[in-house]
């Protein structure tokens, strides 16, 4: 089939087509569906090995060794440890390149969510609460952010029964998170309904013309 | 060996990435092991290869049930594999002489190398179906909400009266309606932001616990190894 | 004169009385000649902090000229020499309106440099005062960090301390977590209804530490799962995870006794997209009608998708996930879910392994921590001191 073919009115119904299958998932499952599910996985698997072949270990692997920088030998020889696995007597070797995947992305989760979720929250709550030089229902608001924020945390302690106290400021917090919650899914449904009508106008415009 | 050498890696190289944090000497570590733990991801798609072929080739092999749609997919990935390895520059575009990553969704660029459509494929197949898929969620958000609706419990209730003011809110309708727009605002500010600031810290508690205790060796059932 | 003749006399006359109109025109509207743009000032040169050497920061003040663009200055142009009376050699350009800029351009640790910002307008150029001399250097410590460093030292005491009181046989307590204790009683309704399980470890890579968290939890499902007899199918986003949650679920038939019920088919890799991998999980959900569906690990938009679709088949769901933005989603569609820190205490409420234990036990104390400095600072801040907040600043900058 040619470029032109394929990019142009071909290509477009398939699209069209395709989208159709996809929305029949919503009846129930059917043949249809299962031809565009099949047809998506190998479509994508193919897809992302070739992205990462000519993005990822072209230029970032196999032209650095051409250009004899030998430090890229190390993840070269990690990658074949990787690829043990495919043998089960020396797929232990695999492990290796695992541990250390595993171990630097601890250590720099370690650091960055140490300054992103912790020294940072805490000084985002540092609010000031003095009514002087503010509106009152600022000084409010700071107040209820401060309970909101104090009684999540105490939410999230494990080593204290939710009982007596704790167990009330617990259910405060319980109330923090279900209005946050709501509060995130309100605010997604005009986001989810636009994707929506992104498709219908796809449909209706682009392949059938009548809006 | 099996064990011990695993476990050794994992606490150097974290060491390593927490030293340097802290030490710029160090610096160099951090912009090399991201570039090698990527490089050893790409290498390990094979793996996944493998997995796939296998997964669809038993299937067929076994007539299992719906055995011809797993040829569809063996087909769809051979080809995609054969078009865009052998054409000179795959998903690659040639802009004023210089390599950019072709397009793995909305930005679409043209000039390129597009032997056995390679790239029309991707567009014509990959593109609306994930596009499609994505807006099943307009639907998907209404049974969610018709779900919590019937629970009729106390958390459930917070949770749908939160949402139907903040929808309220982010339509032009909800304009209209008097304190609709005030209190939307004032659940995103201020309960909302207090709930995700307790959420946030906790995961960063957990989750840097958790880290600690990989690189120390006391978390290792990630190497699938009892002591 | 004829006719001819006084015809051709009043057109030359036209001509040359148009030719002196236009020349007039186009000598007015000739513009001034071009002035030079003022220099930018307060040229300022120093040594990048907390690096590792091999860059100097330049700041300056703008140039008169150039305010919110109204007159005509386009770029600085940044200038160094090793000696304060040139040569200068242009080392980078910025736009107007830029007033800083880091020089990391070949810089030679421990070597004076000198530096000059060129302020351009079309046509002409004008350029600052020299500055200088600044040396670069070696950093070996980031004072900017100083105090995520000492929070780390801390946690890490914390943690480790509990964990050694742990190791000498103190008990632990642990609340309640309802969607962990769910957990067996949702992989039990499996082989009762003859179905399968399915648990999918999230759409992330083996160095997000949630997906650690999940397999740690899919290490005792397994286990469960193969006291029960029952099947688990776990499809996969990550080829990586694929082959630790492979070595993970076979572990766990393993240490119940069953190594020959272990299907390393029904650990398997989909693809690496988004939303094909939530295809083929839809269709597992509706064909294979797995009796108990469990979402763990960090999840994006496709979460709802997943819990949905399952819901829509009957089966019991846990879903668990630090991903603040698909929480509501779980939240609404399945039975239960592990909000953001119940995911990561999950290993050590499930295995109850004092060393964990213990982990959970310095969390909370590092939580007290946490909600002291918060009155402290509250307290400073609100009598006028602020220099308490400016402890969490990021970068540090109280101690320059």
């Amino acid at each position: 089939m040619t470029l032109e073919t394929f990019s142009g009115t071909f290509g477009l119904w398939m699209g069209a087509a395709l989208t159709l299958c996809i929305f029949s998932f919503l009846y129930k499952d059917n043949p249809f569906y299962r031809f565009a599910e099949h047809l998506f996985v190998g479509v994508s698997a193919g897809y992302w090995l070739v992205y990462n072949y000519w993005n990822i270990v072209k230029p970032n692997l196999i032209d650095p060794l051409r250009e004899e920088q030998w430090q890229y030998l190390l993840p070269l020889v990690l990658g074949i440890f990787m690829l043990t696995r495919l043998f089960p007597n020396v797929g232990w070797l695999s492990r290796w390149a695992i541990a250390f995947m595993i171990g630097s992305g601890s250590g720099i989760m370690i650091i960055t969510y140490l300054q992103s979720n912790f020294l940072e929250q805490i000084k985002s709550t540092l609010v000031p609460l003095d009514p002087t030089g503010q509106p009152w229902y600022v000084v409010v608001n700071n107040v209820i952010l401060l309970v909101g924020v104090v009684s999540g945390l105490v939410y999230f302690f494990f080593s204290k029964a939710h009982t007596g106290v704790t167990g009330r400021i617990a259910r405060i917090g319980v109330v923090f998170l279900m209005v946050s919650f709501g509060a995130s899914f309100g605010y997604t449904v005009m986001a989810r309904i636009s994707l929506l009508i992104g498709r219908l106008y796809f449909l209706l415009h682009k392949c059938v013309g009548v809006i | 060996m099996r064990r011990q050498v695993p476990l050794v890696i994992c606490f150097v190289a974290g060491v390593l990435m927490l030293a340097q944090s802290f030490v710029p000497p160090l610096n160099w570590f951090y912009t090399n092991a991201l570039a090698w733990a990527r490089i050893i991801s790409c290498i390990a798609v094979f793996i996944g290869l493998i997995s796939l072929v296998r997964l669809h080739a038993t299937k067929v092999r076994r007539r299992a049930a719906d055995w011809k749609f797993s040829i569809i997919t063996l087909l769809a990935l051979l080809y995609m594999m054969l078009a865009g390895l052998l054409t000179r520059y795959g998903v690659f575009v040639k802009l004023h002489g210089q390599c950019v990553p072709g397009s793995m969704g909305d930005k679409i660029v043209t000039g390129f190398q597009n032997a056995f459509n390679f790239q029309d494929i991707f567009l014509n197949i990959q593109i609306p179906v994930q596009a499609t898929m994505f807006s099943l969620l307009a639907f998907y958000i209404a049974s969610a909400a018709f779900r919590a609706f019937r629970a009729r419990t106390f958390e459930a209730t917070l949770l749908l009266v939160a949402a139907t003011i903040v929808m309220l809110g982010r339509v032009p309708v909800g304009h209209y309606i008097w304190g609709v727009p005030q209190a939307t605002a004032w659940i995103l500010d201020v309960p909302n932001t207090a709930a995700k600031r307790g959420i946030m810290i906790g995961i960063g508690l957990g989750m840097t616990s958790t880290a600690l205790k990989i690189m120390l060796g006391i978390e290792r059932t990630y190497l699938g190894i009892k002591d | 004169m004829s006719f001819a003749g006084a015809r051709l006399l009043h057109i030359s006359l036209c001509v040359l009385a148009g030719s002196l109109v236009l020349c007039g025109q186009a000598l007015c509207q000739s513009a001034p000649p071009d002035t030079p743009p003022s220099p930018a000032t307060d040229l300022v040169v120093k040594d990048t902090p907390d690096d590792d050497g091999g860059s100097v920061t330049l700041s300056w003040s703008l140039s008169a000229d150039d305010k919110g663009g109204a007159k005509d200055v386009l770029s600085y142009e940044i200038r160094r020499s090793k000696s304060p009376d040139g040569p200068f050699t242009t080392i980078k350009k910025v736009l107007k309106g830029t007033s800083s800029t880091t020089d990391e351009k070949k810089v030679e640790n421990n070597v004076d440099y000198y530096y000059q910002v060129v302020t351009k307008d079309a046509s002409s150029e004008t350029p600052s005062a020299v500055a200088g001399p600044v040396r670069a250097h070696v950093q070996w410590f980031n004072l900017g960090r100083l105090n995520t460093l000492l929070i780390t030292i801390l946690y890490t005491a914390l943690l480790l301390y509990f964990i050694s009181r742990a190791k000498k046989g103190e008990k632990l307590f642990v609340r309640r977590i309802a969607g962990l204790d769910a957990l067996d009683e949702a992989v039990g309704c499996a082989p009762e209804m003859g179905k399968p399980a399915l648990y999918v470890p999230g759409i992330s890579t083996i160095s997000d530490v949630a997906t650690i968290a999940s397999v740690n939890i899919l290490s005792g499902v397994a286990r469960t799962v193969a006291d029960y007899d029952t099947r688990l199918i776990v499809p996969n986003f990550d080829p990586i995870v694929m082959t630790v949650a492979q070595e993970v679920v076979r572990e766990g038939y393993m240490a119940a006794g069953k190594p020959e019920a272990y299907r390393e088919e029904d650990v398997f890799y989909v693809t690496s997209s988004q939303f094909p991998f939530v295809a083929a999980v839809d269709g597992i959900m509706v064909r294979e009608r797995p009796a108990t569906n469990l979402f763990i690990g960090m999840f994006f938009a496709e979460s709802l998708i997943l819990a949905e679709t399952g819901a829509s088949t009957g089966a019991i769901q846990i879903a668990g996930t630090d991903a603040i933005a698909q929480l509501p989603f779980f939240i609404a569609a399945c039975d239960y879910t592990l909000i953001g820190e119940e995911l990561y205490a999950a290993s050590a409420y499930l295995s109850r392994a004092p060393l964990l234990l213990g982990s959970l036990k310095g969390q909370d104390w590092m939580k007290m921590f946490l909600i002291g400095c918060i009155f402290i600072g509250l307290v400073t801040l609100n009598v006028g001191f602020a220099g308490f907040k400016s402890l969490f600043d990021l970068p540090l900058t109280i101690f320059r």
